[in-house]
This record gives C-alpha cells, sequence and structure tokens, in this order.
C-alpha cells in the first residue's frame, strides 16, 4: 500500500490556489531546495531516484538533467504538456488541479538544470487548464516562487505559459521546439540533441508535465526512498489514463508493476457487462496492441517492452469484443495520418498509403494480398523515420495486422461479398479499375500473391 | 574566424578503405571511394542537413538502426555499408513512397534526362510500384511567377526549394502550406514569388515541380550542350555553364565555385541570356548616313572609323563598359596610346587610377569568402543586391552560419539590414565625409564635426567603431567604389579608407582586408590593371611618356592640339607625365569641342550612370563616335556615327579579372551571330587602318600580351586560369605590383584632377543645386540593355521592381519612358 | 472521387485548398508589410507586442499573434496575416505556412462558435462518430464551426466535444439541442457535463493492495522501442 503521490488531496476544493497548496504544504521542497540544497544535490536526488520520463520514451529524467553542459550559457527548461497522444489525459488533470505542484517542480528542475528560463508548452485545446496555469503563476511570480532571486537562493527562473494551436506532432520534444520557436512544428534531426542544442540553439531540459511534478514528490522523500516504489527500473508510481470500453473511465495513480488486469478490471471496472477484451493500448494509440490474453503482464517499462509493446504514456485504451479490429485501425492510421508533419517520406506517405489501403479494405475492394502489402508498408515505416511519428502507427497497425490477421481477412472477404464481387474475380476487377502495378524492367511479382487470387 | 583544416581519416565502405576528410557527411565521404550513396534533400549549399527524404538510409556497424549518411559525420574507423539487404531494401521502400503521389510523366516532363529522381529510381528503386490507389491529380502546370512554374503533382517536398528562400536568400516568400500528406510549396495568399536570387530553386529542384517557364520544353538534354564560361554582367562574374543548342543559349545554369559564387546565381545571371538572342541586337555593322544609322560591309565600317579617328588627329577619347574584356581594354588602350597618341582613356567610373592603385594593393586584398568567413564586415557605400548581386547571399551565409557580426554604412536602405548588428545611414554624396567620420571615430579627431556634414549619428559612428576594434581581428570592409567618385573628394576619402583599414591591421592579415565593388562595371578591376586608364599603362604603370614612338605624328599633332584643358600644365605631376583625361574630363572636352572623337568599347555614356544632360551635349558636339555594341542604346541611337556588333558574353573569348583579383577565362559557347566579329580583332583591324599594326592574330595571342605587358600577370597562361581562374595575388608574380604611390599621393592631392577641374571650369555648371553634378553613380545592375531585351525579365521594368532594386537610384527617366512605350502605356 | 476543376473527376482522397492555384503575377511580391500601409487595430498590435516581449526571439509569439488576430478577424484571413505580419516584422508567407500547420488555426473563413468534436479512437469507441453526424445535421453552418477533432484528452468523458473550449461529455445523442441552445443563449455549456466539475476517477487507487511483479528476464517479442534509442519524450 502505497500513498498517492500526485494524486493526494487531488480533488480538495481550491487546490488550484496558491493559498490551499502552501496550506498543503506547497512550495516546501522548492525552499528546501533552493535554500538547503546545492543543484548538484538535487541532480543527484533525481538521479538517484531513477525516475523515468513519463511523457512516452521513458528516459531517465536525472540523467537527462546531467545531459546538460556545464557553463553560463542561456539554457531552457521546457515543459512538455502538449498532451495528445490518443488516450492520454493525466496532464490535464494535474495541470487543471494542481498548477502549483508543476510549477514548483519547474523551478527546482531549473535549479538543478541551471537554466534561468522556462517554458510551459501546453497544447491549444486545453483552455481551461492554460487559463488555470497562468493564473497561478501569477500568483507564485507575485509570491516570489517564480522570477528573480527566488527565495533569496540567487537563482532566477522567468516562466512563460505558450499556448499551442493544436498539432500533435509539437508534443514530439524537437517538433515542440521547433513549434515554441515560433515555426511550423517539424521535428529536427538528431544529434544534435536538446540536451545540447535545443531551444534558440541553447542546452534545453524538456520534460513531461507528470514527470516535473513528481520533482518536489522526490525531493520531500529523497530520490532513494523513491526510487523504493515500483519494480526494478520502473519506479515510482504513475498515472494511468484509462479510457474506450471500460466502465469507469478516468485516470488513476498506481505504481509502477501491477498487474495490468488489475488497471483494468479492478480499478476501471473492465469491459461493459457480456463484453470481453478484444485488445489493448497498454500507452497510448501509439504503442503496439496486446490481446485479452496479455492481461497479467505487469504494468511497468521493462515488461511492457519484453512483451512487444511499450507503457508509453501510460494511457489505456481498451477495446471490447463489439468492435471489428479493422474500425480501431482506421482509427489509428487516420489519426497519424492527419498529424504527420510531412517532413521525412515513410511517415508522410506511409501512413496515407496506409489509410487508402485499410479504406480499400473497408469499401470491399481489396484482396488478402493488400494484408501483405499493408504490413510490408509498415516493416518499411519503422526505425526508417526522422522522428517516431511513423512508427507510432506503424507498430500498432503492424500489431493489429500479425495478431488479427484473420479478422482482416474475413472483413476483405466480406466487405467484397457486400460489393457483389466474387473472390476470384475480385483481384482482377480491383486491380483493373485502378491500373495493374506498373510492369518495369525485370518486373517481379509485386507481391506474394494470394493462391485463390488467381 | 578559423578556417576548418580538414584531417585525413580512414573508413570503410561497403569493403573498400577510403581516404576521407574527418567530419564529412558519409554522402560525401563514400564519393572518395565511389559510391554514390542516393539523396533528395541533402544539399550542402542550403546549410545543415535536415534528414528529411531518408533516402541516404545506410548502415554502420555498432549502431542498430540505419543512418541517414547526409547527416553523419564520418569518423576514422567507421565501417559503412550500402549494399546490404536491409539498407537496400529501406532504400528502394524510400523511392516506392515518393513515387506513390508522383505522377511519372517523364516522357512529357522537362526535367526528364536530367532528372535525379528519375536516376535514383532507376538505380535504387524496386523496378515495380505496389500502389495501385488513385494518384493525386492537379491542374499544371501553374505560374509560381513570371520566371517558374510550379508542377505540384510532380513535388517529392524535399524542402529545398523553401529552404533556399527561407535559409539563402531569406526572403520568406516560399513556404510549405498545409501538413502531412497536404503539404504543398506555395506562397502567401496568391502571390507570386519574386526575389532577386529565385531562379535557383529551379535548379535544386530534383524533379520536375520547378521549372523555368524561359526553357520549358525548348530542349531534351541530349539535344544540348554545356559550355562553362563566365558572367560578365555585373562585378560578382558568376561561374555559369551556358546550356546551347543549335548554337543558341537557351539556359544559364551555376557552376558551382566556393570561393565566386558558392553556387548560386541571381536571376539577372540565370535569365538574361535571352537577350544574346533577341531581334534587337545589332548584328551587323552601322554607319550613320543621312542621319540614320544603316547597315553596312565591314569594309567600309572600318574604314569610316579609322577615317574619323585619323580625322581627330589625336583629339580622341575613349571610354570602356564594364564588360570589355582585360585584352579588349589592353589593345584598344595601345590603339589609343600608341597608334592614336591619345591618353583620353577610362572607365566610366572616372576614379583616378592614383586613388584606386594602393586600394588594390594585395596585401589589404580581401577574397569572396572572406566575406563569409570573417569576424566581421562593414559594407559600406554600396548597396551588394543592387552592384554586386551575389555577396548578398554571401554575407547572409557568414551571419546565419558562422555568426559574422555585419555592419552597414550606405546611403540608402539596404536588403541586408535586417541581418546586420549595425545600420548607419549618411546622406547621399558625402562619402568621403562618412569614411573620414569613421576614422575619426577609430583614431581620434572631431566625430561629431564629420558626422554634422554626412548627417550620420555620432552615437552609431562610435558603435560602429568600437565593433570593428574589437569584434574580432579578422575585418573585411566591402566598399563601393562609388564612395571615391566625387573627384573633389576621392583622396580624401581614400585616405581616409586607407587609414581605417592599416589602423585596423588589415594589412597582410589573412582573412581580412578590403574588397572594392567595382563602380566601372563587372570588369572594372581588370580593365585599369591591363592598362585601361589615364595616364595609367598595364600593370598600374603610370605612363612617362605617350607614345614609343612609332606614331610621332599623331603625338605631335596631340600635343598641339589647341586647347586649354589639354594643354594646360599638370599641377605638381612630373614634368613628362602625359596629359591624360579622366571620363569626367573626356566629356567636358568634347563638349569643349577639345576632342572631336570618341571610342566607344560596350558602353553607352547616357546609360552608365553619368550626368545625363551633360553628356548629352558632349555626344552631340562630338564629331566622330565609334562604338562597339550590343544593342542601341539611345546615346548610340542618337550619336553614333560607326558602329560594331559587340560580342555577347557568351560568345567571347578573354579574360577578366574578378574584383578580388581573381582572373577567370570567357569560352564562347556559342558562334558569333549575323557578321558579329571578336572586338580584339575589330580593335586590331581599327589600328592596322590607323597605321599601327598591335600583332595580335587570335585571341590566345591577344591574351598574351596582355599577360606580358602586366607585371604582375608574368608567366600567367590561359591553362594555368583555366576553369576555376587564378588569384594574381596568390601567385609569385604579385610581388611586381608597384609600389603604391603613397608618398606622391600624400603630396600631390589628385593631380590629374586638378586638370580636369580646369576642365571643367571652362564649362558652365547646371548642376549647382544638386551637391555633385560630376561624379558617376553606377547604375543597378538590374537596370541594363541585357534585363531589358530579356523577355522573362521585362517583368521588372513593367512593375517597377529594377528601380526597388537600384535601391538608392532612381531609374533613368527616359529608360524607364522606352520600356513604357514597348509595353504600351504612359510612362 | 470528387468534382475537379471544370466538373472533371479527379481520384484522389484528398484535396487541398490552393494546390490548384496558381500565382497571381498581377500582385506584388510578398514582403514584410509597410507600416505606414498597413493598417493594424491599435488592441491587437498591443498584444502582439506584448507577446513579443515575453521571449528572447520574436518569432516564438508566432501563435499567440496568429491567435489573438484570429479572434479579431474570425480566421487568419489574408488581412489578418498581413496584419501580424506587419507588427511582427515577418513575410506574411512565413505567418501562412505556420497558420496552416496548425489545426486552430483556421485559414478559411468559419462560423462564430467552433464546436470540435472528438472522433479519435476512445471516443470513437463510444460513439463519436455518430455524435458527430448528428450535431452537424442540427447546427446550422452560419452560427456553428462543427469540426471532428483529433484527440481532445478527454477520454474519460468520452464521446465529448470542446464548445468554444469548454470541454463537455459524455455527450448522448439527446444532449445536443440543449446544447447548441446553451451557445446560442450565450449561457454556460451543459453545466452538468462540464469537464470542470469532474473528480478524479479513484484518488485512491494507489492505497489498494497489489503483489507487484518484477519483469520476467528473457527475451518476449522484438523490444517496441528501447529507451536508450528512443530518447525523447513523446507528447504524452
Amino acid at each position: 500500500m502505497t500513498e498517492a503521490l500526485l494524486f493526494k488531496d487531488i480533488d480538495e476544493p481550491g487546490l488550484s490556489t496558491l493559498d490551499v497548496y502552501k496550506a498543503r504544504g506547497g512550495y516546501e521542497q522548492l525552499r528546501r531546495a533552493l535554500r538547503e540544497m546545492t543543484p548538484e544535490a538535487v541532480l543527484g536526488e533525481l538521479e538517484a531516484s531513477n525516475l523515468r520520463g513519463r511523457g512516452g520514451a521513458g528516459f531517465q529524467m536525472g540523467k537527462k538533467v546531467s545531459f546538460l553542459p556545464k557553463g553560463t550559457m542561456d539554457k531552457y527548461v521546457v515543459c512538455n504538456a502538449d498532451e495528445s497522444e490518443p488516450g492520454t489525459f493525466k496532464d490535464r488533470e494535474l495541470m487543471q488541479k494542481c498548477p502549483h505542484m508543476l510549477i514548483e517542480g519547474i523551478v527546482i528542475a531549473s535549479y538543478a538544470a541551471g537554466a534561468s528560463r522556462a517554458f510551459i508548452y501546453i497544447r491549444g485545446e486545453y483552455v481551461l487548464q492554460a487559463d488555470i496555469l497562468d493564473a497561478a503563476l501569477n500568483e507564485a511570480r507575485e509570491a516570489g516562487f517564480v522570477g528573480e532571486d527566488i527565495l533569496g537562493s540567487g537563482h532566477s527562473l522567468s516562466l512563460v505559459v505558450h499556448r499551442g494551436a493544436g498539432a500533435y506532432i509539437c508534443g514530439e520534444e524537437t517538433g515542440l521546439l521547433d513549434s515554441l520557436e515560433g515555426k511550423r512544428g517539424n521535428p529536427r534531426l538528431k544529434p544534435p540533441f536538446p540536451a545540447n542544442q535545443g531551444l534558440y540553439q541553447g542546452p534545453t531540459l524538456i520534460n513531461n508535465v507528470e514527470t516535473l511534478c513528481t520533482v518536489p514528490a522526490i525531493i520531500r522523500m529523497g530520490g532513494a526512498e523513491y526510487a523504493e516504489l515500483g519494480v526494478q527500473t520502473s519506479t515510482g508510481t504513475k498515472l494511468v489514463s484509462v479510457s474506450g470500453h471500460v466502465q469507469k473511465p478516468g485516470n488513476y495513480e498506481i505504481e509502477l508493476g501491477i498487474p495490468s488486469r488489475e488497471i483494468i478490471y479492478g480499478l476501471a471496472g473492465g469491459p461493459p457487462e457480456g463484453r470481453s477484451v478484444k485488445c489493448w493500448f497498454p500507452g497510448g494509440s501509439s504503442s503496439p496492441v496486446l490481446t485479452g490474453e496479455d492481461l497479467d503482464i505487469p504494468y511497468d517499462f521493462d515488461s511492457m517492452a519484453k512483451a512487444g509493446t511499450m507503457l508509453g504514456s501510460g494511457a489505456v485504451i481498451v477495446v471490447d469484443d463489439s468492435t471489428p479490429i479493422l474500425d480501431v485501425a482506421l482509427k489509428v492510421a487516420k489519426f497519424y495520418r492527419h498529424e504527420s508533419c510531412g517532413k521525412c517520406t515513410p511517415c508522410r506517405e506511409g501512413t496515407n498509403w496506409t489509410m487508402k489501403m485499410l479504406e480499400r479494405i473497408d469499401n470491399g475492394e481489396a484482396t488478402p494480398m493488400d494484408i501483405e502489402i499493408m504490413a510490408s508498408v509498415q516493416e518499411h515505416i519503422i526505425g526508417n523515420c526522422l522522428c517516431v511519428l511513423g512508427d507510432a502507427m506503424a507498430m500498432p497497425i503492424g500489431s493489429m495486422i500479425a495478431k488479427f490477421r484473420d479478422e482482416f481477412e474475413a472483413h476483405i472477404e466480406q466487405a467484397r461479398a457486400r460489393n457483389g464481387l466474387g473472390a476470384a474475380a475480385a483481384s482482377e476487377s480491383a486491380l483493373a479499375a485502378h491500373g495493374a502495378p506498373l510492369a518495369g524492367v525485370g518486373a517481379q511479382p509485386a507481391g506474394p500473391y494470394p493462391s485463390e487470387a488467381h | 574566424m578559423p578556417r576548418p583544416q580538414p584531417k585525413t581519416i580512414t573508413f570503410t565502405i561497403d569493403g573498400l578503405e577510403v581516404q576521407a576528410p574527418e567530419n564529412a557527411m558519409l554522402v560525401d565521404a563514400a564519393k572518395h571511394g565511389d559510391v554514390e550513396i542516393p539523396v533528395f534533400c541533402y544539399e550542402p549549399k542550403l546549410g545543415n542537413p535536415v534528414g528529411a527524404c531518408r533516402m541516404c538510409l545506410v548502415e554502420i556497424e555498432g549502431i542498430p538502426k540505419l543512418q541517414t549518411g547526409c547527416s553523419t559525420p564520418v569518423k576514422d574507423g567507421m565501417v559503412v555499408h550500402t549494399q546490404t539487404e536491409r539498407v537496400k531494401t529501406a532504400q528502394s521502400s524510400v523511392v516506392e513512397f515518393l513515387l506513390i503521389n508522383h505522377p511519372l510523366d517523364c516522357p512529357v516532363c522537362d526535367k526528364g534526362g536530367e532528372c535525379p529522381l528519375q536516376d535514383i529510381t532507376f538505380g535504387w528503386g524496386r523496378g515495380t510500384s505496389r500502389f495501385i490507389e488513385p494518384k493525386r491529380h492537379f491542374v499544371k502546370p501553374l505560374a509560381l511567377s513570371p520566371l517558374i512554374a510550379i508542377d505540384r503533382e510532380r513535388c517529392i517536398l524535399c524542402y529545398r526549394c523553401v529552404r533556399f528562400s527561407q535559409e539563402v536568400s531569406e526572403d520568406y516568400q516560399l513556404v510549405l502550406l498545409e501538413r502531412g500528406a497536404h503539404s504543398y510549396v506555395s506562397t502567401f495568399d496568391g502571390h507570386p514569388y519574386v526575389a532577386p536570387f529565385s531562379g535557383n530553386i529551379v535548379e535544386l529542384c530534383p524533379v520536375g515541380a520547378l521549372t523555368s517557364r524561359a526553357y520549358r520544353f525548348r530542349a531534351r538534354p541530349w539535344d544540348i550542350e554545356d559550355s562553362g564560361s563566365v558572367c560578365t554582367l555585373c562585378p560578382s562574374q558568376c561561374n555559369v555553364r551556358f546550356t546551347v543548342r543549335d548554337e543558341r543559349v537557351l539556359r544559364v545554369q551555376a557552376r558551382d565555385h566556393d570561393e565566386v559564387d558558392d553556387g548560386w546565381l541571381c536571376d539577372k545571371g540565370r535569365f538574361a541570356y535571352q537577350s544574346i538572342h533577341v531581334d534587337e541586337r545589332v548584328t551587323q555593322p552601322l554607319v550613320r548616313d543621312g542621319g540614320e544609322l544603316r547597315p553596312v560591309s565591314w569594309e567600309r565600317a572600318l574604314e569610316e572609323a579609322a577615317a574619323g579617328l585619323r580625322r581627330a588627329a589625336g583629339r580622341v577619347g575613349a571610354l570602356a563598359g564594364g564588360d570589355a574584356t582585360n585584352e579588349e581594354g589592353h589593345l584598344l588602350a595601345r590603339l589609343m596610346r600608341e597608334g592614336l597618341g591619345s591618353e583620353h582613356l577610362d572607365t566610366v567610373a572616372g576614379i583616378a587610377p592614383a586613388e584606386l592603385h594602393e586600394l588594390a594593393d594585395p596585401e589589404l586584398q580581401a577574397t569572396v569568402p572572406d566575406l563569409e568567413l570573417a569576424h566581421t564586415v562593414l559594407v559600406l557605400g554600396t548597396e551588394p543586391v543592387r552592384d554586386m548581386a551575389i555577396l548578398d547571399l554571401r554575407i547572409r551565409k557568414g551571419v546565419r552560419r558562422h555568426g559574422l557580426k555585419l555592419a552597414l554604412a550606405t546611403p540608402g536602405v539596404s536588403a541586408l539590414d535586417s541581418s546586420a548588428r549595425l545600420s548607419l545611414r549618411y546622406a547621399p554624396g558625402h562619402d568621403a565625409d562618412f569614411v573620414q567620420a569613421l576614422a575619426a571615430a577609430l583614431y581620434g579627431g572631431d566625430v561629431e564635426q564629420h558626422a554634422r556634414t554626412c548627417q550620420a549619428d555620432a552615437g552609431e559612428l562610435r558603435a560602429l567603431a568600437e565593433l570593428l576594434r574589437t569584434g574580432g581581428e579578422e575585418v573585411v570592409i566591402l566598399y563601393g567604389q562609388s564612395v571615391l567618385a566625387d573627384p573633389a573628394q576621392a583622396s580624401t576619402a581614400r585616405e581616409a579608407l586607407l587609414k581605417v583599414a592599416r589602423g585596423l591591421g588589415l594589412a597582410g592579415r589573412p582573412g581580412a582586408g578590403l574588397l572594392a565593388v567595382p563602380a566601372a562595371g563587372a570588369n572594372g578591376r581588370g580593365l585599369l590593371e591591363a592598362g585601361f586608364a589615364p595616364g595609367y599603362g598595364p600593370g598600374l604603370q603610370p605612363v612617362s611618356a605617350v607614345s614609343d614612338g612609332t606614331n610621332s605624328d599623331s603625338a605631335t599633332q596631340a600635343s598641339s592640339t589647341p586647347g586649354a584643358a589639354i594643354q594646360a600644365p599638370t599641377a605638381g605631376e612630373t614634368p613628362t607625365a602625359p596629359r591624360a583625361l579622366d571620363a569626367h574630363g573626356i566629356g567636358a572636352a568634347l563638349a569643349a569641342g577639345e576632342l572631336s572623337a570618341l571610342y566607344l568599347l560596350n558602353v553607352d555614356p547616357l546609360r552608365s550612370g553619368l550626368p545625363h544632360a551633360r553628356w548629352d551635349a558632349a555626344l552631340e558636339k562630338a564629331s566622330t563616335v565609334i562604338a562597339h555594341a550590343g544593342f542601341l542604346t539611345e546615346g548610340l541611337r542618337a550619336h553614333a556615327n560607326v558602329v560594331f556588333p559587340a560580342e555577347s558574353y557568351a560568345e567571347k573569348e578573354g579574360t577578366v579579372v574578378h574584383p578580388d583579383g581573381r582572373l577567370q577565362r570567357l569560352r564562347p559557347a556559342i558562334g558569333r551571330p549575323g557578321e558579329t566579329r571578336a572586338g580584339w580583332q575589330v580593335i586590331a583591324e581599327l589600328a592596322r587602318r590607323c597605321g599601327h599594326d598591335l600583332g595580335v592574330l587570335t585571341g590566345a595571342m591577344a591574351s598574351q600580351q596582355l599577360f606580358a605587358a602586366v607585371p604582375f600577370y608574368a608567366g600567367l597562361t590561359l591553362e594555368e586560369i583555366g576553369g576555376r581562374g587564378v588569384r594574381w595575388q596568390e601567385r609569385p608574380a604579385a610581388q611586381a605590383f608597384p609600389a603604391p604611390p603613397s608618398e606622391r599621393a600624400q603630396t600631390r592631392a589628385g593631380a590629374p584632377s586638378s586638370d580636369i577641374a580646369q576642365t571643367r571650369a571652362v564649362q558652365t555648371n547646371p548642376g549647382a543645386n544638386g551637391a555633385h553634378p560630376q561624379s558617376h553613380t553606377p547604375p543597378s545592375i538590374w537596370d541594363s540593355p541585357e534585363v531589358e531585351h530579356s523577355p522573362a525579365l521585362r517583368f521588372l521594368f513593367r512593375r517597377g521592381l529594377a528601380d526597388a532594386r537600384g535601391a538608392t537610384v532612381p531609374a533613368d527617366p527616359e529608360t524607364v519612358a522606352a520600356a513604357a512605350a514597348r509595353e504600351g502605356r504612359p510612362a | 472521387m470528387s468534382a475537379g476543376v471544370g466538373g472533371v473527376p479527379r481520384y484522389h482522397g484528398s484535396r487541398v485548398p490552393g494546390w490548384d492555384e496558381p500565382a497571381d503575377l498581377s500582385k506584388d511580391p510578398a514582403e514584410v508589410p509597410d507600416p505606414a500601409s498597413t493598417a493594424v487595430p491599435e488592441e491587437l498590435r498591443a498584444e502582439i507586442e506584448a507577446h513579443m516581449a515575453k521571449y528572447p526571439d520574436r518569432r516564438s509569439a508566432t501563435l499567440p499573434a496568429l491567435e489573438a488576430a484570429q479572434r479579431v478577424h474570425g480566421w487568419c484571413s489574408p488581412e489578418a496575416i498581413e496584419q501580424v505580419a506587419c507588427v511582427m516584422r515577418l513575410t506574411p508567407g512565413y505567418l501562412a505556412a505556420v497558420a496552416t500547420f496548425y489545426d486552430m488555426l483556421e485559414t478559411d473563413p468559419v462560423a462564430p462558435h467552433k464546436i470540435y468534436i472528438c472522433t479519435n479512437i476512445s471516443c470513437g469507441l463510444c460513439g463519436a462518430d455518430e455524435l458527430y453526424a448528428a450535431v452537424r445535421d442540427a447546427a446550422d453552418e452560419s452560427e456553428f464551426n462543427v469540426r471532428s477533432f483529433e484527440c481532445l484528452g478527454a477520454c474519460d468523458i468520452a464521446p465529448m466535444a470542446s464548445v468554444d473550449g469548454v470541454y463537455v461529455g459524455p455527450l448522448g445523442l439527446d444532449d445536443i439541442p440543449q446544447l447548441l441552445d446553451d451557445v446560442r443563449a450565450g449561457r454556460p455549456v451543459l453545466p452538468d457535463k462540464q469537464l470542470a466539475r469532474r473528480l478524479v476517477a479513484d484518488p485512491h487507487a494507489n492505497s489498494r493492495e497489489y503483489e507487484l511483479h518484477p519483469a520476467q528476464p528473457g527475451s518476449g517479442p522484438r523490444a517496441a522501442r528501447p529507451a536508450a534509442d528512443a530518447e525523447q519524450e513523446r507528447g504524452a
């Protein structure tokens, strides 16, 4: 049994105001960190906590801070509050209900990083949350927790809430930086990594809201004690956003390492009566799907990676057996096609092509051959893109094809039947409608034609 | 700024051990081992790699994921594979992805045959497509600008063109709109992409999406030949490739030369080739007969010209335009000096060679790359995009990529203002005052007083002085020679400029120095060095005798010619020095009837920034005006007696000198049209008819003669100049550069000018209201007959954009009127 | 398949306005607007300048400035973009590139009230597509800018909508008339269904007893994304 770290008193009326937050012990850790600890000591606690980034990639936060070069150049802390991974809504809850915890975390992190400017990049759709953050920031400024010479420590920090305008890719850290610099939110080539050359070409620490909100708790508990929570390399508690076909959707703070079944059934109440889990995304729509058979996998970073998927942002989306897998795939593909920034080829074209193939399957104009092509397209996207958005579509789609191939094939047959196309004639007429594949020099069959197509 | 010193390392690619410069990107390093890694978006000229197209994925041992070769610096011991199944699959899948929306309309595509997408598809594609979905279809091609057509079906979104607009020319007009697969290249709200360097995007485009409207469907790659030469339409002297089909230039492309143009061209350089093949071009000798210029035989034209020159009996002046070659200048100078006994020869700039001499000292000479890599650059009295366009991009590059500190001191607003740390303004015509003010700010003196005179801000002047002193030791001053244009102030300006440069310790410091934008046009420097200057022979040597005696008759006649100006003893000059009139003196002497004939080598005084009314009167008064010309501009149409058809720059043979001292070679790309003959040949023939054999039978002989005549060109050959040119300052013979006559210059304070001043004194002074009625203002490079006569560029005149790029100088009203008349609208 | 220019059918799934548009050669190039000839409402200018002052590089204020201009003009019209360009000393092209990249910046005229209906996966599983179709049918286009939107980050109240920035859900089809009426009347939209009032599902979830399962050693299927390899935070 563990106490809630982030959700302690979360629904306390007025927690978003400075008075209530302070009454609950708020800004005490800021005072301790800035007054009693050196930046190195703060960094030491962060490193000892083994806290892994809560945004999706799960990179150790302390290590990230330590990557920033020492020196007097302008350094930046950027809080990634562009929470747009489908299924994820935990940062929203934190910013709306406990904005001061985020501000406190940012100030402490900036102290450890030696940064004097910080930005919270919040997605433009979160109007309420941004307004609350702005109000809290004003209170914090007036109380001297943000600004020049904070609490007489000599550490200064200017903090700006920057509102996005609706682009998923701005959640990718380098896309976010470009967007914050006032450009189109195209991801940048890495290296250089933001720790060396980030915002305005300066060393930049970028962390997710939940990660930064955890910082005061780590200072309070001490890194080592925090690391006692959870399992192995997945330390601490994690907010999980559960949604989809569950009876009690919402955010839950859990200790990492509990069985996934406990989250889906124990906390969220499982699918509606009479339904069972068909598949579920363990970490947002970018994570490869698991099935009802995988419910006993422990919910932590490493176990999910071993299961071929990822913990991601901690967004569990549950799909019950009433939903065709094609519908799920269409939603996922449509989303990533819409959100691809268009900078790199495999993602821009691959998401577009995948979407078209899925639509064709749905329209009854596809043949089983298309499943092969689609699977191969996903393989060609994975690992070949500039950022991870392409992979974010290709991995779940690939996993759906791998795990539900029979259903895809059945769907193709049914849709064709609906269109009045027989199995044998179908492929030829579909090809005739669009023109046959190009037969180039030394043409080979374009793909493994299934025998029934001939 | 420290220049990169590449270290050679050894790495392995496809099993081959290859030596390459350390930290070169893999795609470049691979070429050292004859391995090609395909790319679309990679173009080093555009800045840091973006890794967008993903075409160059390769396998590097020790790194689990495939890496983009365009962005991976090569390290010692690296082991790279480009032929593994994994790499091939990745590359072929990228081609497949790119072709998803590409129409594959190669048979009707202008790029077909020279298309990187086509080549890479053949080389690295899978040969078949699995994409059976319908492709996008759009209306095409569409106009993107008067010069460029866009075909959005073909676009593969490689980002090259928008990166050029945003990161090279920095005009931020061409952008990507929308997102993802919907992205497309466009401009704001349907505005055309019109900018001084817009044409470069056509050459950058790796597919047929951006095409030149002037070249579309004119030729296929197998119809054409490439011919390398140099563009002499402005002092930038960019290296170009002419695309030639059937003796016609159909296109101009960049022939990348890091030390000259950095691989870019301005739109004038790219599109003004059209003026080579227009009907307005003069292709036959013309002689004025019954008040009109009529086509005649060469024999008649040469005879008329020779007769006119003989009649003038030494009372001859000669002017040369900036696109004359060194050889033409040298031969014409010899004709004038040796054949006609006249020392009255000058470029239109009218700046005394004595003022230019010390500024051209090799010790003080900065180069074009220095503009990019210096710590600080001061742009003084010139607007690059107007005067020497390609330097605009070079300076921007320095600021953007190397943190160059840029200061501007100009009379008008500058396109570079937004890149500059400091932008100082001073009153037009007060260049000398400004340079004095700067010298005072640096080394003491009454800054306030000088600043008031030139209406500059004294505080800003001090800030500029501070920047120059403390901004780093490599300081380059790019100055317009027009700061020396006012004869009365030239010596002051020169002395102050030298004081600034020497005081900053720029002499002899690598990477620092002075770079002049010639006021005399593209080859202003070469003409001076070749001896086409009043009182100065080849190699900046003062002429001690008018002639070598072969033409004593004319010489005698010349000296006995009545005329106060010519006869006036020159104060402070050595007694043996010839009387030499500069451009202003020639004009005044013509008007005063003291000179009777004028030889115009590729120049029209009425289109050259010389005082218009004054020269109109001078030409009117001249009894003989002989011109080499490509176009009958207003001065020639009204006043020339004999017009020889001049070669265009694509037809010429010879050499020119870049403002930083690089001798570059022009090679004929096409045959001369009509009856046009080589310039050197006409001058030599004319000399023969005037009784003096110049001893030149071929173009190469003319070059040899020049190299022999200029001491600091000694030993130079055309082969040595080759395709990349050679800076004479870097050759041993450079030590033969004559010591600048600093002491003499100190005491004499504008000796030839005093001569001219007297000449001027005989005239009325109509310019009393203007600040400096005598001085020469170089016209904008965009205000030239070549621009005017190129159909593709005519829109610049129509829209007044040529004026806009002219920045500080209003276009000649008659030119505008002429352009207006052609367009059929009121001026 | 949709009708193309001149009624010629065209075959592509996605039509983007602008793809078929040539440049208007009678226009001048779109350079940084001249302050002398570009009128900017004083309040808008002041707001943009205040935004620019917050950042080390004025261009960072692009999104807030465009958002402000959109509030004034109703959408990012060419005029609005020119005004922003004038104040920020940027080219309108730069701003147009940014404006078209972001979903919330409208580059075509729209109705005053915006209703974003999330149709992404979680809401989709809970009937968002039907909801979207029904709202579209019920709402007058001249009054309401109804858009299907990607995940709005409120899957706990699926299916949901953002009505002029206010999150409401879960929405049933029978909520639609009330929702539209509230907007028209300027009342708070469906007050009982506003996200602002929702409590955390179970703040004490963590106080339950669980047996923690350490990750089992041994190889599973292909690792999705090794942490060291993906050194970054995804948007979450």
